[in-house]
């Protein structure tokens, strides 16, 4: 470990750590390129209070995932414009934003300053987070490091991040649609493209940016091997009448009623 | 619906289903299942490759759906105590004659696992290699299980999965690279046109794990089978087995209830 950091403010400026690894460079320069676009939603999420989850926004009253953040430490791994963070901070939790991407971040200190409130945001990846052992009660991820960092570094690093009893939610594509995704940005069809075993790494031709998605066995493996006890997981299912997501690679409405769409996992580690 | 002889209205569908089928199941299957140690599923994979089971010797097993107790068997001779439950006499008939043949203690049980007749806390370990949860509502089964298990004790089973379910194409009989049923809305399901008339239960993952946390258990793995090179199946194609190494046919689940 860094300097020893105390949670809040402490952990403001501490450095991006200087080894990244090869896709946490990769996708830390492609979100660099794409941060514009998510201005806008960042205005829309911040000016908002409900929690919601995806792309549906299927709103946390809903799905119940969350455990009761008030006066809880809580850090957000690959928070991008963080408005998740602030969601949470609204109902009384200390947040720590982190996100490897700095134009991300850039945008949300932006939100901070015009929305509020602030709580401190870390440059760095989530496979090496600048944070002491064992000094978090909730560990989210919602499209981020989730999806973004490889599972057998991350959820290693969530693990050491949270306080025995602290609990680790996160969303996820749905496995269906990852295997029926196409190459090209298109939403999936019925087909399934790619194999279900072997899943790990996936690169997509259209951007250099690289994902990770795992099998339903997988995931429950790596949970109790690092101390975590499976507690739920939700499988999306897009409201009835829910007009097209604005991300032109994802299920349309219609397959997402049929197959789920996202996926969101709740653990806890064991005290 | 609970009908006069206390089975549910599908149980009375399936049990009726294996006594009609039972003769020429075992006709097709008994050889490729019997074996001294313990094999599970549709490729009879030995559990000292799969490491579900390990040692089993001493342990209070109930098998849910036991047929003809092939399964039951092999555990006996593994040094378990086991009680095998079938809600199908013709499959029970099979059951003794093995038995008997053995020269082994089994007992055996006619009754559903939707309501087994047994006190809480009987048994060390529950069972089923694609038994009755494949046939049996698992909103009826499950909690029996956690029922009927000591604490610390755990339900290891062997069943179909959510992509056999959604892949199926009913018109050619067979899986292929579609999603061609709904994930969303699964439980209760039959093989369409070209059912056989049995009434079959799967569930999505989540739904799964949400089951076993509300029936007290925690869910320690589950473990997608991926069928090896050379493994062979009397229930199986060729051409199925291959799609079953691209996409999960088979799971365990193993849950414990906490001490």
């Amino acid at each position: 470990m860094g300097a020893p950091l105390a949670h809040g403010a402490d952990l403001e400026g501490a450095e991006a750590r200087m080894s990244l690894s090869e896709h946490a460079e990769r996708n830390r320069k492609a979100w660099g390129e794409i941060a514009a676009d998510y201005v806008q939603s960042a205005e829309r999420n911040w000016a908002t209070d409900e929690i919601t989850w995806g792309v549906w926004d299927v709103t946390e009253t809903e799905v119940g995932v969350l455990p009761d953040v008030a006066g809880k430490d809580v850090i957000e791994l690959g928070c991008g414009t963080a408005y998740f963070s602030a969601w949470l901070a609204r109902r009384g939790a200390r947040p720590v934003g982190v996100d490897v991407t700095p134009e991300q971040l850039a945008t949300a200190r932006r939100m901070q300053a015009e929305h509020g409130p602030e709580f401190p945001l870390l440059e760095a990846s989530a496979e090496d987070v600048p944070a002491p052992d064992a000094s978090f009660d909730l560990v989210v991820s919602e499209y981020g490091a989730s999806i973004w960092a490889d599972p057998y570094r991350w959820i290693p690093e969530a693990a050491r991040l949270l306080r025995s009893g602290g609990e680790l939610v996160f969303l996820v594509n749905g496995t269906i649609a990852v295997l029926c995704f196409p190459d090209e940005e298109e939403p999936p069809t019925n087909e399934l493209r790619r194999d279900y075993f072997g899943m790990h790494r996936f690169e997509w031709p259209d951007d250099d940016s690289v994902e990770f998605h795992l099998g339903y066995g997988e995931w429950i493996h790596l949970f109790g091997e690092h101390g975590f006890d499976v507690l739920d997981l939700v499988e999306v299912r897009a409201p009835e009448g829910a007009p097209p997501s604005r991300f032109k690679g994802l299920p349309l409405p219609d397959w997402a009623r049929r197959w789920p769409s996202e996926e969101i996992w709740r653990a806890r580690m064991r005290a | 619906m609970a009908s006069s002889d206390g089975l549910t209205e599908h149980a009375r569908t399936n049990r009726d289903f294996w006594d009609a089928e039972s003769e020429g199941y075992q006709a097709e299957h008994a050889e490729f299942i019997a074996h001294e140690a313990p094999h599970w599923g549709l490729w009879q994979l030995p559990d000292s490759e799969l490491g579900v089971l390990g040692d089993v010797s001493g342990l209070d097993v109930l098998e849910l759906g036991c047929g003809a107790a092939q399964f039951g068997l092999a555990l006996v001779q593994a040094g378990a105590r086991v009680v095998g439950i079938d809600f199908s006499e013709r499959q029970l008939d099979h059951a003794r004659q093995n038995v008997e043949a053995s020269g082994l203690a089994m007992e055996l049980v006619h009754g559903s696992a939707e309501a087994l007749p047994f006190e809480d806390g009987r048994f060390d370990l529950v069972v089923s290699d694609h038994g009755a949860n494949r046939f049996a509502d698992p909103y009826l089964w499950v909690p029996e299980c956690a029922r009927v298990l000591r604490s610390s004790g755990w339900l290891a089973f062997s069943g179909g999965t959510a992509f056999e379910v959604v892949c199926f194409d009913e018109e050619s009989d067979t899986w292929d690279n579609r999603l061609h049923r709904d994930y969303f809305g699964m439980r209760q399901w039959d093989w369409g046109a070209a059912s056989d008339g049995s009434l079959e239960f799967e569930l999505g993952y989540g739904d799964w794990i949400r089951l076993f946390r509300q029936s007290g258990l925690a869910v320690e793995a589950l473990l997608e089978v991926n069928p090896p090179e050379g493994a062979r199946s009397t229930y199986r194609t060729d051409e199925e087995t291959a799609w079953a190494r691209r996409w999960p046919m088979e799971q365990i689940w193993k849950v414990r209830k906490p001490a």
